[in-house]
């Protein structure tokens, strides 16, 4: 098990949902966050890790950690990257 | 999205409210302003003042293409209003050749499978009229896959694959620019189009907003069980406003009044019973060439692999018929035998729980 590994900015609690509830909760975090922020995002779903992995490694945000609590999983993703293609 | 890609009438799917509520309901044509449910009282826009001694909140969603800069002046949709579905079908008669990139602008939005049906049906219309081959369609989601729940994207992705249609995943829209009709995505990514008819994010009500009743988005914190508004018991939101994880969608808005207003008379007869909404959906779904199939699943059990055939499309091309009736609760036995007998995940029925 890993250990918190940074303060989170936002904690998005996802437990109790199926997916796409967790990346959709995601989602919503990112679309409000700025650069450096930490998003915690707690899940229950197990579709909601390979499904944020996926999507940092695409996006270029970094996953920071994985942490498997009683029953939830805690994924900590800290924005590095976010909008302005042009 | 019939009238938008199919060409229907926008009278055969509206109906006027008044004569679809029971007679013994009085029925009050008004805005409501304000509500307080600390108090107990409906502030409609005229200015009068309703008491209640218990309130059912049904204020749905709120398309908001305006959130997201440049959607507005760039993009069609379905979902605004009739007016706006018959643009598109407008500009598909206009349409001659190009890129056309249909998908989701943000999330949540109501019906999850209309933005694929949306696709499915256009590539429809397209192969109907002959232009299929003078355009490329392109489908863009900010999910990981074409549908959202992983097992009805194994369906839809090798259907969009026979039909040559595109799929761009993790693009969650940031931006427009209209002029150079382009899209940009919060993951960095450029987009180019011809023709764009876009899902707008949606929120909650501008009076769950005012009232201060909802999150910062205007979603109700709802008791996804019993359907009451967290904090109250004698308040129950249902439908599209509320913040529970289902999808909002009316399959979902009907079940959950069923739950709601049995509690309500569970508690006014003092029978001690708790009803609860088990987050069984049952989304209908179009994939074209006159097939359908459902997005079936609860809270309990995930979304499950369903295919399209005739029969479903039938079904739910079927239930458009009878639709008005069923508001009126009248067929509420076919409906739940229905539930029953398609019931692949679970017993949809709502449990009851008696403390007598």
């Amino acid at each position: 098990m890993q250990v918190p590994v940074a303060k989170p900015t936002t904690v998005v609690d996802s437990r109790g949902t199926m997916c796409p509830g967790p990346i959709t909760d995601l989602f919503r975090a990112f679309r409000n966050s700025s650069i450096g922020d930490v998003i915690e995002l707690w899940a229950t779903d197990p579709a909601a890790k390979p499904d944020v992995q996926t999507w940092a490694k695409r996006s270029g945000n970094e996953v920071l950690a994985i942490i498997d609590e009683n029953g939830y999983t805690k994924i900590q993703v800290r924005i590095v990257k976010k909008g302005t293609a042009r | 999205m019939e009238v938008a890609l199919e060409g229907k009438k926008p009278d055969s799917i509206i109906r006027e409210e008044r004569p679809l509520v029971d007679k013994n309901v009085t029925y009050i044509e008004n805005s409501v302003d304000m509500i307080d449910l600390n108090q107990r009282v409906v502030f409609t826009a005229d200015g009068k003042k309703l008491a209640y001694d218990y309130i059912i909140l049904a204020t749905g969603s709120v398309p908001d293409p305006d959130s997201i800069a440049g959607l507005r002046a760039a993009s069609l949709n379905f979902h605004t209003s009739t007016e706006d579905s018959l643009k598109i079908w407008d500009a598909l008669q206009q349409f001659r050749k190009g890129h056309i990139v249909l998908g989701i602008a943000g999330v949540p939005h109501k019906c999850p499978p209309s933005p694929n049906e949306g696709t499915f049906l256009l590539d429809d219309y397209l192969r109907k009229s002959g232009k299929r081959d003078d355009a490329k369609i392109t489908f863009v989601t900010p999910y990981p896959r074409p549908y959202p729940a992983e097992a009805m994207s194994k369906v839809v992705e090798p259907l969009f694959q026979k039909r040559g249609i595109d799929v761009v995943t993790f693009f969650n829209l940031e931006s427009v620019d209209p002029t150079k009709k382009e899209l940009y995505s919060l993951e960095g990514d450029t987009l180019s189009y011809d023709l764009l008819i876009m899902v707008p994010p949606h929120r909650g009500a501008d009076v769950i907003i005012k009232s201060g009743l909802g999150d910062k988005d205007g979603w109700i914190p709802t008791d996804k069980y019993t359907m009451n508004v967290k904090g109250y018991d004698n308040a129950y939101a249902i439908g599209d406003c509320t913040d529970i994880p289902v999808s909002k969608t009316g399959v979902t808005a009907h079940l959950e009044a069923k739950v709601a207003a049995n509690n309500i008379i569970s508690s006014i007869e003092n029978l001690g019973q708790t009803h609860k909404y088990t987050g069984r959906i049952n989304c209908p779904f179009e994939m074209g060439s006159g097939k359908a199939a459902f997005v079936v699943g609860s809270y309990e059990k995930p979304v499950k692999e369903i295919h399209p055939s005739r029969i479903r499309h039938v079904m739910k091309r079927g239930f458009e018929r009878i639709y008005w009736r069923s508001l009126t609760g009248n067929l509420d036995w076919l409906l739940d035998t229905y539930f029953g007998a398609t019931d692949i995940v679970e017993n949809s029925k709502p449990t009851v729980v008696s403390s007598k």
